[in-house]
This record gives C-alpha cells, sequence and structure tokens, in this order.
C-alpha cells in the first residue's frame, strides 16, 4: 500500500472529511456528552511503531490483558501525529493515546477534550511519583490529564573509546568544549555531528533549547515558546552569538543527514561527539551500547539555575471516550511499577521509568542519566513539547537557515517572529 | 401495445409520430441501470463533491482542525498575497512545470521516436524506461536520497572521475535541491510520457510517410510536417497529464526534502500540506489547495477548449 500518493483530489477528500468529522462531533458534544456505553475493549492508539518499541507496547498488552480488555493499534509516528486532532474531535474516537504532557497535552485540555484524570491521580502509585510530574501533568485549569510512564534525557553524547584513543576528556565548562572542539579538529575528526537532514530537522531544535536554558533560563526558554517574548529580542540573539562560536566545529553535512546516519558517522569515529537523545540508543549495534557515554551540555553562564532536556512519555485519554472505568483501570495499570519494568525491558531500555519504585535496566549509562537529570534544578521537555507541534516547522526553517547562512541572522529571527505569530493567532 | 406500434410501423411507408410510445412516457430506463449510474453518483457525491465543497468553504475560515473553523471571509487570499514563502513555492512551481513538464515532454517525445520502430531488443530498452513508473515514487525517492547523501554514490562518482571540487550536499543545499529533485521525477515520468507518445506513433498512417517521401521530404520535414500534426491528439493527453503531475507533484519533493532547506524547494502541493497539517492552519492549507485547482483547472479547460476548437 502506498501512503503517500497524495493528489489535490485526496488532499480537499481528506480535509474534507477531517471538516465533516468536526462538523458531526461537534453535533455530538451539542447533544450527548456523555456516553455511558462501556462494552468492547479499551482502544490503546499507539506511536510507538519502531520495532523493539511496539514490541515492547505488545508484552505490555498482553500483561494487561490477564485482568481487563484492550486493543493495541499501532501507527506510524508522523500518521499519528498529523491525525491526533482527528481522532480526539471524532464522535467515536479511539480512547487512551500515547502522547506527551506539559504544553502539548494542555493545548487539547483547554479545549475539552481530554478526560479528567483526577481518579487516576489518587491512586496510591500516582501519589508518590514527584511533584515535578505532578505538575507536568495537570492542566491549566487544575485537572489532571496525563499520566507519565517514563522519560529519558539529552546530552552530548560520545564513545568512550574514541574519546581515549583521541586523548581527550569530557569538559565542564563552554571554554573547555571549545578546546575539545579544537582539540577534535586537530585529529582530523568533525567534532561535532547533528543530523538535521532528511526528515529529522528537528534535531536542531536541541542546540537552541540547551543553548536558551543555559544562557537565558528555563523560565525564560518556555515563556518565549508560549509567544510571551519575541524571537527577534536581544536575548535570542545572544544564544545565536554563542552559537556562531561552535559552528566551525559543526560536520558539515550536519544539515544534509538525518540523525539515524548521523548517529552512525557518530559510532565508527567520523564525528567527535552529538547532541541528541537516549532514543538513538534503539538503532546502535548492542556491542557499541556500552561503550556509549555522555556528558552534560557544558554550562555558560554559572548564576542560571541548571536545567536539563529530559521529555516525559505516557498517555492521555479523550473526553469522548465510552470506556470511561476501563480507561481508568488501565491508566492505573500503566502508572504501576510492573508495567513500566515490562515496557523497559521489552524495548532498548535506555528510558527511565517514572514510578519511584520501578526498577531501571541498571545499565552505568542509565544510572548516570538519572543522576544527571535528579541534578537538575529545571527540566524541560523540547522544543514541540513546551511549545506545540505546530511551532516547530518554523523552527526547523529557521535553524537550518541559521546554520547554512549565520551572518543572516537578524532577518532569519525577523521570520522566524513573524511565522510564529502565525502559529499563535491561528 | 409495442407489438401494435411496430405492426403500425410495418404497414405504413412514412412512419407515424410513435403516439402509442409517447403514451407510455419515454422509455424506462432499467432499475439496474438506474442503479449503476446513481450509486457510484452518490458515492463521488459523498466522498469527492462533498469534500471539495468543504474545502472551498475551509479556504475562507481559520481552523486549527481542532476548534470550530471560523470564518474570515477573504483574509487567507489577503494573506497569501503577501506570503513570502508562497511566492517562492508559486515561482518553484512554475519553474516545476517548465522543467519538469517540458522536458518530460520533449524526452519522452525523443525516446518515443528512437523506439518506434521494432528492432531486435527494442523491447527491452522500452521497458527499461518504462520501469521506473512501476515503483512507488516513495520508494524511489529513498534510492535517490541514498544517491544524493553526502557520502553517496553521485559524489563518490564525482570523486573518482576527479571532479571531487563538484561533491555538493545536493539536498541540503538551496541552489541544487529543487533541481536534485526534478532529476528524479523527470526519470520516472519520462517512460510514461514515453508510452503515450509510442502509441500515438504507432497510430500515424505508414502512407502518409510515404507520400511525403514521394514529394521529397527529408527525414526532418517529415517529422515537422507529419509527425507533428498527426501527434496533436497525443499532445493534448500529454499537456494535460503533465500539467496536473507538476501541480500535484508531492511525494517525490516530500520523501527527499519536505520542500527545504529552508523553503527553497517548496512547491505549491508541498507548501500546502506542511501548512495544513504541520502547522495545522487548515484554512489556510485549503486556500491554498483552492489555488492550485484553480490553476490546475484553467490551464488544462482553456487548453482543451482551444484544443476542440481547432479540432472542429
Amino acid at each position: 500500500m502506498n501512503h503517500s500518493q497524495t493528489s489535490r483530489r485526496r488532499f480537499l477528500a481528506g480535509a474534507g472529511a477531517a471538516g465533516t468529522a468536526a462538523l458531526l462531533s461537534g453535533c455530538v458534544t451539542s447533544t450527548s456528552s456523555s456516553k455511558t456505553s462501556s462494552k468492547g475493549a479499551v482502544s490503546l492508539q499507539s506511536n510507538l511503531s519502531a520495532p523493539q518499541a511496539k514490541a515492547a507496547m505488545q508484552d505490555l498488552v498482553a500483561a494487561y490483558k490477564k485482568k481487563g480488555s484492550v486493543d493495541l493499534n499501532t501507527v506510524a509516528a508522523e500518521t499519528f501525529r498529523t491525525q491526533l486532532p482527528t481522532y480526539l474531535t471524532s464522535a467515536n474516537p479511539p480512547d487512551v493515546y500515547t502522547w506527551y504532557p506539559g504544553s502539548v497535552a494542555d493545548a487539547y485540555a483547554r479545549k475539552n477534550l481530554l478526560l479528567g484524570l483526577d481518579e487516576v491521580w489518587d491512586s496510591p502509585d500516582l501519589k508518590r511519583y514527584s511533584k515535578a510530574l505532578h505538575t507536568l501533568c495537570t492542566s491549566s485549569s487544575g485537572k489532571k490529564v496525563f499520566v507519565p510512564t517514563t522519560y529519558y534525557w539529552w546530552g552530548m553524547f560520545y564513545r568512550k573509546s574514541n574519546f581515549a584513543k583521541w586523548g581527550v576528556t569530557p569538559p565542564t565548562d563552554w571554554d573547555g568544549f571549545l578546546d575539545l572542539c579544537d582539540k577534535l579538529k586537530s585529529k582530523g575528526v568533525a567534532p561535532i555531528g547533528l543530523g538535521a537532514g532528511g526528515n529529522t530537522a528537528w534535531v536542531a531544535s536541541a542546540w537552541f533549547d540547551y543553548l536558551d536554558i543555559r544562557i537565558n533560563g528555563a523560565q525564560y526558554h518556555r515563556e518565549l515558546l508560549a509567544g510571551k517574548h519575541r524571537f527577534d529580542d536581544p536575548e535570542v540573539h545572544k544564544v545565536f552569538d554563542r552559537w556562531k562560536e561552535v559552528l566551525p566545529y559543526f560536520d558539515p553535512s550536519g544539515t544534509a543527514v538525518a540523525f539515524q546516519d548521523a548517529t552512525t558517522a557518530l559510532l565508527n569515529g567520523r564525528s567527535g561527539m552529538m547532541l541528541i537523545g537516549t532514543f538513538f540508543a534503539d538503532a546502535a549495534p548492542k556491542d557499541a551500547l556500552d561503550d556509549i557515554d555522555f556528558f552534560r551540555f557544558p554550562v555558560i553562564d554559572p548564576k542560571i539555575p541548571l536545567a536539563e532536556e529530559a521529555p516525559t512519555d505516557g498517555y492521555f485519554a479523550s473526553a469522548r471516550s465510552g470506556h470511561r472505568d476501563q480507561v481508568f483501570d488501565l491508566l492505573r495499570f500503566l502508572a504501576g511499577a510492573e508495567a513500566q519494568e515490562i515496557y523497559l525491558k521489552g524495548s532498548s531500555g535506555t528510558a527511565l521509568p517514572c514510578h519511584p519504585d520501578a526498577k531501571d535496566t541498571g545499565t552505568p549509562l542509565v544510572i548516570k542519566g538519572r543522576k544527571h537529570v535528579a541534578e537538575a534544578a529545571e527540566v524541560t521537555q523540547f522544543f514541540n513539547r513546551d511549545s506545540s507541534d505546530a511551532l516547530q516547522p518554523t523552527a526547523d526553517t529557521a535553524l537550518t537557515k541559521f546554520i547554512a547562512k549565520p551572518k543572516e541572522i537578524n532577518s532569519i529571527l525577523t521570520d522566524w517572529q513573524r511565522d510564529a505569530q502565525k502559529i499563535w493567532g491561528a | 401495445m409495442a407489438v401494435l406500434t411496430t405492426d403500425a410501423r410495418r404497414t405504413t411507408p412514412v412512419p407515424t409520430p410513435p403516439r402509442g410510445r409517447r403514451a407510455g412516457g419515454p422509455r424506462r430506463t432499467p432499475p439496474l441501470v438506474l442503479a449503476f449510474v446513481l450509486v457510484p453518483l452518490l458515492a463521488e457525491a459523498v466522498w469527492v463533491f462533498w469534500p471539495a465543497l468543504q474545502g472551498f468553504y475551509l479556504a475562507l475560515t481559520s481552523w486549527d482542525g481542532v476548534s470550530a473553523p471560523r470564518f474570515v471571509g477573504l483574509a487567507n487570499f489577503r494573506e497569501m498575497a503577501h506570503d513570502d514563502v508562497f511566492r517562492t513555492a508559486a515561482v518553484d512551481t512554475v519553474l516545476w512545470l517548465v522543467l519538469f513538464g517540458g522536458l518530460s515532454a520533449l524526452l519522452g517525445l525523443a525516446t518515443a521516436l528512437l523506439l518506434q520502430q521494432e528492432r531486435r531488443g527494442v523491447g527491452f530498452y522500452r521497458a527499461a524506461l518504462f520501469l521506473p513508473v512501476v515503483f512507488s515514487l516513495v520508494a524511489t525517492a529513498l534510492v535517490w536520497q541514498a544517491i544524493y547523501q553526502p557520502d553517496g554514490v553521485l559524489n563518490q562518482l564525482l570523486q573518482s572521475v576527479g571532479l571531487g571540487s563538484l561533491r555538493h550536499a545536493w539536498l541540503a543545499d538551496q541552489d541544487t535541491a529543487l533541481y536534485a529533485v526534478i532529476v528524479p521525477a523527470l526519470w520516472r515520468q519520462i517512460g510514461y510520457v514515453m508510452v503515450l507518445y509510442l502509441a500515438g506513433l504507432k497510430g500515424i498512417d505508414p502512407a502518409l510517410y510515404e507520400a511525403a517521401k514521394v514529394d521529397g521530404a527529408g527525414r526532418w520535414q517529415a517529422f515537422r510536417h507529419v509527425t507533428l500534426p498527426q501527434l496533436r491528439s497525443v499532445n493534448a493527453v500529454v499537456l494535460s497529464v503533465i500539467v496536473i503531475d507538476s501541480l500535484r507533484s508531492f511525494d517525490v519533493v516530500w520523501s527527499l526534502t519536505r520542500g527545504g532547506p529552508y523553503h527553497s524547494s517548496e512547491l505549491l502541493s508541498t507548501y500546502m500540506y506542511s501548512t495544513a497539517f504541520q502547522s495545522l492552519r487548515l484554512g489556510y492549507g485549503s486556500a491554498l489547495a483552492v489555488v492550485i485547482f484553480v490553476l490546475a483547472f484553467g490551464v488544462i479547460a482553456s487548453y482543451l477548449v482551444r484544443a476542440f476548437r481547432e479540432a472542429d
């Protein structure tokens, strides 16, 4: 089957069908907003379509089936993302979804599309979750709308054996980082891999996020992404001034290859290090996993409270679900230590469980990662999760253009602000 | 009744007005035939016409896909007038139409002329040229992505023939991205256009060429005065196909560059998709779809009207 032969006619049909669905669902909400039918299995819509993650979800569902009925429906990540608004606004939506907490979930909650989960958060398991997670999963109206299950971290990843071969050590501050880049360059290695080409331009946002939270702090960063500051403000210019200092050390093919190819270059020793999330390990060969290490993105201004990017994953449910009690039961199960261990065992195992009692995979990398996040004063999610999926393309354009034409930063930031305003105003 | 009328016709030399038939009304269409017409019409109406009308309506709204659409009149079209990216996409689409359309028509015709004569092995070459049509464009794009990679086949080839200075990140450079994307699209389209022209060439009466030869026409004159005029009806089909394919070209661009880097390979179709489904501005996306529709419809309708007028 070919999903991508999109023609104008099919687009119109799709857009129109979505419109019809919205109209129909509009009718449904105005007439009956409480469906009481509770027959049939709970449907669980998952975007975890990578082979290991999908297998882990199947293990999880198999475990739950001993006590309740649930149907897992795995959808390709890109399709899932573009279809999510349609799912949530349809008259007969899937019940539970894999997705992200924070700003992204709150946007749906504000439109009354998410099921209130306060009852689930009353369970003994969730009561013990960290305060930060409590806040992250609460909507702006004060309702719990999300159940977190795992999180992972971003950092500067490298191969221990390569660093030893080159005779370099991880830096702690910005000057040390620049020294390291110089040394790597003198060895004929591209110091910094990127991987913002192909279909993964969003990877470049990690550099923007980190420089901004190191220079202006996490609070400013979140406000900026919420539209409370402008992208052409002097504070944002400072971010790019710093970025210009390291730009000569970036792999020249950084915007030409996808992150999967960039991590291959990292593992092969063609590039020295990469700012990336642990998910890249899914594609790494098993024997390379023990050789992978990371260091904290260098501190630039010691006065700024230390923040790290540690995106949380989990579930929310549709407000129109006809299986309210069964959904609560499933979510309580997913929030439990046992379920999270099942998932980590089945997947690549580089994520961390949200439940305080759940055991992680215990590798040195994971232990270090847990400490890395715990030491942070603040945790950010990621560009699209702290803002919205709709804002991400504006960042992709601005940042890839900056990497190619750093001198045009003034017009790039003006354009970025203009594009972002259209999204915020939509 | 019917028998009587037939008898009456048989006996009188001048047929009487078919009164019997008129009395019974026009000949009844059998319900089965009616169903064969109405059911597809209904399906078409529900799945195509109604959504298309909805699309026109959505073009007049601001809609994020979640909240109810908000009517904004012609604001989307006004915004388009000042939208740099729209302008880039429109220019790129015209460039695409000229380069992709023009080259595929020219090269398709050239290969058809080259391969029209039945010689040994010509079938192999025809099949080889037609083969890319069979592959999905998304699969094609993935192969070409590997070719264009910084350490891909193309750059290695350039290096090995001593043209290492031309090595390039073909898809990541705004100066080359659009042209790099046109190549796989052409690679696929030429075989298709060739087949259309081959069919046209087969339909030309050989007597015309003999007559031209007798009149002393050279090969060029025969081509100019016999082949080209005879291909007029095929040209209409090829032009329609090319215009439609150019305006809906999406898959190959989306798979290779997603319209980037920074909109340099943006077509109207990719801009429409990214605006609607990535930036979730479905109202503006629908307005772009309307523009594409008007362009395609306008070009094709005006050409067809002219073509038919000439045919008359």
